[in-house]
């Protein structure tokens, strides 16, 4: 780091204006040049309409049911308490997760021997969706406190845990992994030990990180809580946002509904300003990975807070990349011994067969995980019974179906995040007014819409096309910010290269820019599936309001199964331990094949650093 | 008095490729109020040298001992100064200046003179609550110097602290610290500077030990007994410096570090 320093480039007097106001000042924003080579001229159509659309569509769904603000306000303070409750849920999960990323980072950083189990161990909870293993912590938690209120609420607050502690674990194992050896040695020369050691040099490290990933798991929280609210209405409604929102739109509450999402969206963006903006400020003297004095680099805009989102997406892509290059989990090194032909590893690029015969083997392996798991059943708890043997042989199309699900709910985000983000990085203007409010709606949890969309918006976009249009939600802003941090990273010279040689518009796009966002677009596609792998859960099967009034959405998939397999109860246990390992090995087999190779291809051959 | 004794130092590490020795058979003393400088070729040692002299790190073979007592764990009677200053970001200049005050356990009320103290002494006035990002190179190696010095370490040891520095501000502070170690009133007793900048050595140091490339062992002993300030320019200092070159390329064959000397070296004997 600090050799750095003696070689940091001094930007010659005689380049043009542009590319040294951005270079030196480390300003936000696109360089000139690059603003003037990203003219693709649908991507402002694009954008103009993926902004327009939804603002059209929810304006003429307020009009058409009728809203008064006197009859909204009627109905904030049972609002501003369910949310009260849900607050409290967040905060509870939050500082458990808190001390558990402390301690669990603190401890894989500094054991060898429990980092070699610990991190692999991590890598794997956060792909796998713990949304899945929701009922199993219900009934848990509920048999141990039967018939009180606790159990439902620990249920909840573990969940809300699940979906924040990994990525801040993470934050802490890196910044103490990558905090440089002098300023530990520094610490060992002056014998500082015990806990002064880590409240002067250890803890301090990790603040950066907690911060920015705080914002990320609190995001995640969110959704999570609402999502863990409406999935738990269906038997004991947890007094909450969450069950309000879905109990208001199963009756056709407009107002009440609106109430419920104005008291949410105040809280959300009070909690932004008030806290997470001053806290990012503060959080920045705690960086120690920035180049000294006069630091550049699109990347860190130090003074700009609004970067926050972008920020904390690089720092989620380097949680990948730490899962992807540090840990080598055995299905990679079984995958490896396949593809073993002398060549070094990124170097060797694999065969269709190749893939297709390891599909196959998984295939059959899986085939006979299933009718060990049935067998077991069989066996141990008596013959499982007629209707669930029948669901647990439509587990593999299901999840067949589940996949083509997300997959196309990802085209469908890339499609939207990827002229957007160029957008943002081309003009100032829609950086600076846009920006904000893309981040406010992203930190705005879309499960709380999901109500809507099933009552609502079903009859337009038929039960498929909801079930979609929620996985996106739950998708889309991980691609978002990745997409967007990368442009903003590419290098202002190898733009001002494209440009002395002339490439411009289209064969721009595709010989600079999309190799040059590579890595990130692969790290936003990890991070996105994992959000959508969640989101399944409830986007197939959403029963809201529950008793004869509900409605439900219900299409062929495995989150369907484990849904039906949660409300059958007892006898539908071995529908959902196959269930949820089908998906727990569909999940760990598309990362560890799919995306982990096409990173280490990413990050070998796409790097320009 | 031999303020700290190494007698028959090796070091080596394990590696994929089997042992990796980088030093072998290190003696030598450092006395009360010497002004000590290691020099060689990169790689051959010298800052591993000053890490086992306080303790950070075990010698493979050998002793090493300080006031006659073997240094068996990290000695709290030096400090160091880094190549990369190695502050600590998140805290202000007097808070890294407190840092080695606390580790010793001081109280409160005595961390804030001293602080003040040896803040002044190093000319960072008026600097007290900046951030270290805050301040160019050559202050944030003063606070370093700062917060070595604050402890009153008996021993300073410093590991290419002017390396960083532009030539301008490196010759400024290697004067401040020439006076620094002159001073009775201040600490430390003795300083052991690791440098590849020959003519930085021999402009501070008593005595220069060269050691040859890796594994590193000690070529020669030079005592400079030219008369403070030294003038680079003399012919005297001039000399002494192509002996030490030449020392070096002789004792080393290639050499990446140092340019190539003017005549043929003399073989590596002992002076």
């Amino acid at each position: 780091m600090a050799k750095d320093e003696g070689t940091r480039p001094v930007v010659p007097a005689h380049l043009p204006n542009c590319s040294r106001g951005s270079a030196l000042a480390g300003r936000p924003g696109p360089p000139a040049g690059c603003r003037k080579l990203l003219r693709w001229p649908s991507a402002r159509w694009a954008a103009g309409i993926y902004v327009a659309v939804p603002l059209i569509f929810g304006g003429s769904l307020a009009a058409t049911t009728g809203l008064s603000l006197g009859g909204l306000a009627g109905y904030l303070p049972q609002a501003s308490l369910d949310t009260a409750y849900s607050f409290l849920r967040m905060l509870a999960a939050y500082a458990l997760s808190l001390g558990f990323s402390l301690a669990y980072g603190y401890y894989a950083a500094t054991h060898r021997s429990g980092e070699r189990v610990m991190i692999p161990i991590l890598d794997i909870l956060q792909s796998v969706p713990i949304l899945g293993f929701f009922p199993f912590a219900l009934l848990f938690f509920a048999d141990a406190t039967p018939g009180s209120w606790i159990g439902p609420n620990f249920a909840s607050v573990f969940l809300i845990f699940t979906s924040m502690a990994w990525n801040m674990v993470f934050g802490v194992y890196e910044s103490l992994k990558t905090l440089p050896a002098d300023l530990k040695e520094a610490a060992d020369t002056f014998g500082l030990g015990g806990s002064l050691r880590f409240r002067r040099v250890l803890f301090p490290a990790t603040v950066n990180r907690l911060v920015y990933n705080s914002v990320l798991s609190w995001t995640a929280g969110w959704f999570f809580l609402v999502e863990a609210e409406i999935f738990s209405t269906g038997r004991s409604p947890l007094p909450g946002i969450g069950s309000y929102l879905s109990l208001a739109a199963s009756q056709h509450h407009g107002e009440e509904f609106l109430a419920g999402l104005v008291v949410l969206v105040t809280l959300i963006a009070f909690l932004d300003f008030a806290v997470w903006r001053p806290l990012g400020h503060w959080a920045e003297r705690f960086r120690y990975d920035q180049a000294p004095a006069g630091e550049g680099g699109e990347l860190t805009p130090t003074r700009d807070t609004s970067g926050r989102f972008r920020r904390a997406a690089s720092y989620v892509t380097r949680g990948v990349r730490t899962g992807v290059t540090r840990i080598r989990t055995p299905l990679v090194q079984l995958a490896a011994i396949g593809g073993r032909s002398g060549r070094r590893p990124s170097e060797r690029r694999r065969s269709l067969t190749y893939y297709a015969t390891l599909g196959a083997i998984l295939v059959v392996g899986w085939l006979l995980l299933i009718a060990i798991v049935v067998g077991v059943f069989d066996a141990l708890t008596g013959p499982i019974s007629g209707p669930v043997r029948h669901l647990i042989f439509e587990v593999p199309t299901a999840m067949g179906v589940s996949v083509v699900r997300v997959v196309v709910a990802y085209l469908l985000c890339l499609a939207i995040a990827l002229p957007l983000a160029i957008q943002f990085a081309r003009s100032r203007r829609a950086s600076r007014l846009g920006l904000p409010v893309i981040e406010v709606v992203a930190s705005f949890p879309a499960t709380a819409l999901f109500p809507v969309i099933v009552f609502e918006l079903i009859p337009y976009l038929s039960a498929e096309g909801a079930a979609v249009l929620m996985l996106m939600t739950g998708m889309m802003w991980y691609l978002f910010f990745n997409v967007l941090s990368g442009i903003r990273s590419l290098p202002p010279d190898l733009e001002e290269a494209a440009r002395s040689y002339g490439l411009t518009g289209r064969r721009f796009l595709r010989r600079v820019l999309l190799p040059g966002i590579f890595p990130a677009l692969v790290t936003g596609s990890i991070t996105a599936f994992g959000g959508g792998w969640n989101t399944l859960i409830v986007a197939e099967y959403l029963s809201v309001g529950g008793g004869g009034t509900g409605q439900s959405l219900s299409v062929l998939g495995i989150g369907q199964l484990i849904d039906i397999a949660t409300e059958l109860g007892q006898p539908g246990n071995p529908l959902m331990a196959v269930a949820l390992l089908t998906l727990v090995a569909t999940v760990i087999a598309i990362n560890e094949l799919i995306w982990k190779p096409l990173y280490r291809r990413a990050v070998t051959q796409y790097r320009y650093d | 008095m031999s303020l700290i004794r190494i007698e028959h130092v090796d070091k080596s590490y394990a590696s994929r490729h089997g042992t990796i020795s980088i030093m072998q058979d290190v003696s030598f003393t450092v006395k009360d109020s010497d002004f000590l400088a290691i020099v060689g070729p990169s790689g051959c040692g010298k800052s591993t040298l000053l890490r086992l002299i306080q303790g950070l790190d075990r010698p493979s073979a050998g002793r090493i001992y300080f006031q006659d007592r073997p240094v068996d764990r990290v000695c709290k009677k030096m400090a160091m100064v880094f190549q990369s200053f190695a502050l600590y970001p998140w805290l202000t200049v007097s808070q890294n200046v407190a840092f080695g005050l606390e580790a010793l356990g001081w109280p409160e009320e005595r961390i804030g003179p001293q602080v003040e103290r040896y803040v002044s002494v190093t000319g960072l006035d008026g600097f007290q609550e900046a951030f270290p990002r805050e301040l160019s190179g050559g202050m944030r190696q003063r606070v370093g110097l700062a917060r070595a010095l604050a402890v009153e370490p008996a021993v300073l040891l410093m590991d290419e602290p002017f390396s960083a520095l532009d030539p301008l501000t490196a010759e400024n502070l290697r004067e401040e610290v020439l006076q620094l170690w002159r001073d009775p009133q201040l600490p430390p007793d003795a300083v052991l500077l690791v440098s590849h900048n020959i003519e930085e050595a021999i402009e501070l140091a008593d005595r220069v030990i060269v050691l040859s490339r890796r594994p590193g062992h000690i070529l020669a002993e030079v005592e400079v007994t030219l008369p403070r300030p030294r003038d680079r320019k003399s012919a005297a200092f001039y000399e002494l410096t192509d002996r030490v070159y030449s020392l070096i390329t002789a004792g080393g064959q290639s050499l990446a570090t140092a340019p190539a000397p003017e005549g043929a070296g003399r073989s590596g004997e002992a002076l």
